[in-house]
């Protein structure tokens, strides 16, 4: 088990490319160029007396149709305080029904690849992570990120919902992709990155081997004269290289036995962090399974919303 | 055993043995590793459904232990992951519906748990059971490695697999089972359940006149039936907190009714034990397993 001695004496030989803004703000004025047009279905079987759950499509990164669980309180009228939840690596989307009651609007984000978003981009798992690796404008992540920046996008056009108050939140790929989206949409105001993944490639495709890092490792082994540009590819993805962008309050989780998301590679993330942060640690537990993340992370995000004092 | 349970069974035994396997096995070149092969496997199952599974042989000579992983409720699969896979076989089998395993049926999730329920004919959850079953026979048909003692283990809808499949197997040496889903238990029904077990009730709240036929549906799927029918040491966690999967109570019938059964119970939710009951598994097996 690491401890957060390890933690602090890890040193990453990730850097960050000099174009790495002009990429993502070219990404992002590619995104602003495509509309929209979402669209919201009632999906009545999951609405129960605290939401109202709805499927969304909207469109991004060429064109593709993404998809979402939309779940609003169904007292009161609004504008709503909404946290926008990022999926796991392999997992499917939950449908969130458990802020209904304190009030809270959530959406849950179907990347494209998920069942419900991969009529047109579907390189299962494994295969997303390897998706596209020989250049950054076709790795898949590019897409998978716009579709994240485009989930809060949505938000943002939806007059029941208090664009002041945009929370996000995920574990593994999804706290990632907390970091990464926070990062390039300051629209959102705090977030809880768990076990994150899609930090420190190139150390952590070599600490463990375990899926998903292990399809760097097994790509690395099959296109071994590709080495240096997957490498290069992966620093504009990678989330150490996001987090001095971000400038909301953020949390990140840490287990220290997680085999599947070294800690010192989400530490490394936590660590470049600039603005306020708080880091939370969890002897004992491995990827996904710290007893007490789910309080905590509930905890922070109704004292973020202003629903009630952390502890209270 | 339920009659009706009993019935479920021997049916689903004769439709399975109407339909060949048509094993075909192709090495996956990307995904071996020095220490182990990783192959992948289709076959067909009742209804004459093509599956998939992952297979992970060690390098070196058998006969090897083998570890089935049943798969959770969920789209994916993993591929093979676990620490023993240099010493032991291991096979990551798929049900109908799961990615590789979609091309005639493709599960929503939500939404699988109640797909045709309204009829015990349609009910694809009835036959999900049986596809793990012809996994595990497909495992012997194969001659990639010579097998030696079988662990079964499984998480949520897994954990329920794994038991199923001891039950009906005798081949079986050891059982692990986190939170074994509660389909089947009339409790699954109740309101105010977490997902999975949820998507149950979500159903009878939109089609209330449909209970009865959706008790019928599941009720043969009930691990309490055919709890009494393992003979291999099952080691079974369940979390206290868990009212999406195993509710603590089920958990508990369910284990009294194992002959031997090592029930270990946590503060966690739907993750059971969580890591620490990961490492208590992985000794356990390996002891089971003989792999020291």
């Amino acid at each position: 088990m690491a401890t957060q001695q390890d933690l602090e004496a890890f040193s990453t030989q990730v850097t960050c490319p000099d174009d790495f803004d002009d990429f993502w703000s070219g990404t992002l004025e590619m995104l602003s160029g495509i509309s929209l047009k979402s669209v919201i279905t009632a999906e009545p079987i999951r609405s129960n007396d605290d939401v109202h759950v709805f499927h969304v499509t909207f469109l991004s990164l060429g064109g593709l149709e993404i998809s979402a669980w939309y779940s609003l309180p169904t007292k009161g009228d609004g504008p709503f305080p909404v946290i926008v939840n990022f999926p796991g690596y392999k997992s499917e989307p939950p449908v969130r029904r458990d802020w209904g009651k304190k009030g809270v609007a959530v959406l849950s984000v179907a990347v494209r690849g998920k069942l419900m978003s991969s009529s047109e981009f579907n390189p299962g798992y494994p295969g997303l992570l390897t998706a596209g690796l020989e250049s950054k404008e076709n790795y898949g992540y590019r897409g998978v990120i716009s579709d994240c920046v485009r989930a809060v996008d949505f938000l943002h056009s939806r007059p029941e919902i208090d664009p002041e108050r945009i929370y996000a939140c995920g574990s593994s790929q999804g706290g990632g992709l907390t970091l990464i989206t926070a990062a390039l949409r300051p629209e959102i105001k705090g977030g809880v990155a768990g076990y994150p993944f899609l930090c420190c490639y190139p150390e952590a495709m070599t600490m463990f081997q375990s899926y998903p890092y292990d399809e760097l490792a097994c790509y690395a082994r099959a296109y071994p004269g590709d080495e240096e540009q997957t490498l290069e590819t992966l620093r504009y993805f990678d989330a150490v290289n996001f987090a001095p962008r971000i400038k909301c309050p953020m949390v990140v989780g840490i287990a220290l036995d997680d085999e599947v998301c070294p800690p010192e590679t989400s530490y490394a993330a936590y660590d470049a962090l600039t603005a306020h942060k708080e880091l939370w640690l969890f002897p004992n537990s491995g990827h996904g399974n710290a007893h007490d993340y789910p309080g905590q992370e509930r905890a922070w995000l109704e004292n973020q919303i202003g629903l009630t004092a952390v502890g209270s | 055993m339920s009659i009706s349970a009993d019935r479920f069974w021997r049916e689903n035994e004769a439709v399975l043995a109407e339909v060949m396997p048509q094993l075909q096995v192709q090495r996956d070149n990307f995904y071996s590793q020095p220490d182990w092969d990783v192959y992948q496997l289709h076959y067909t199952s009742a209804d004459g459904m093509w599956l998939f599974s992952w297979l992970s042989v060690p390098k070196g000579d058998g006969p090897f232990p083998v570890i089935v992983r049943m798969p959770d409720y969920g789209s994916v699969h993993d591929i093979v992951y676990t620490s023993l896979r240099d010493r032991a076989v291991v096979m990551n089998p798929t049900y109908r519906g799961q990615r590789r395993s979609d091309h005639s049926i493709q599960a929503k999730y939500p939404g699988l748990l109640t797909e045709g329920i309204g009829d015990p004919s349609s009910y694809v959850m009835r036959r999900v059971f049986v596809d793990v079953l012809r996994a595990v026979d497909v495992l012997y048909e194969q001659n990639l490695a010579q097998i030696g003692k079988m662990a079964v283990i499984g998480a949520g809808l897994g954990g329920s697999l794994a038991l199923a499949v001891a039950a009906r197997r005798g081949v079986v040496d050891a059982v692990a089972a986190n939170t074994p889903m509660a389909l089947g238990n009339p409790l699954a029904f109740e309101p105010g359940l977490a997902y999975p077990l949820a998507e149950l009730n979500d159903y009878l709240r939109m089609y209330p006149d449909q209970r009865d036929a959706a008790a019928q549906s599941t009720a043969d799927l009930d691990p309490l039936n055919i709890a009494s029918q393992i003979i291999a040491p099952v080691l079974l966690s369940v979390g206290i907190n868990d009212n999406g999967s195993c509710p603590v109570a089920f958990g508990e019938e369910l284990a009294s009714l194992i002959h031997h059964c090592d029930l270990r119970v946590y503060h966690g939710a739907s993750e059971g034990g969580g890591h620490e009951h990961a490492q208590i598994q992985m000794s356990w097996l390996s002891d089971k397993l003989g792999l020291g």
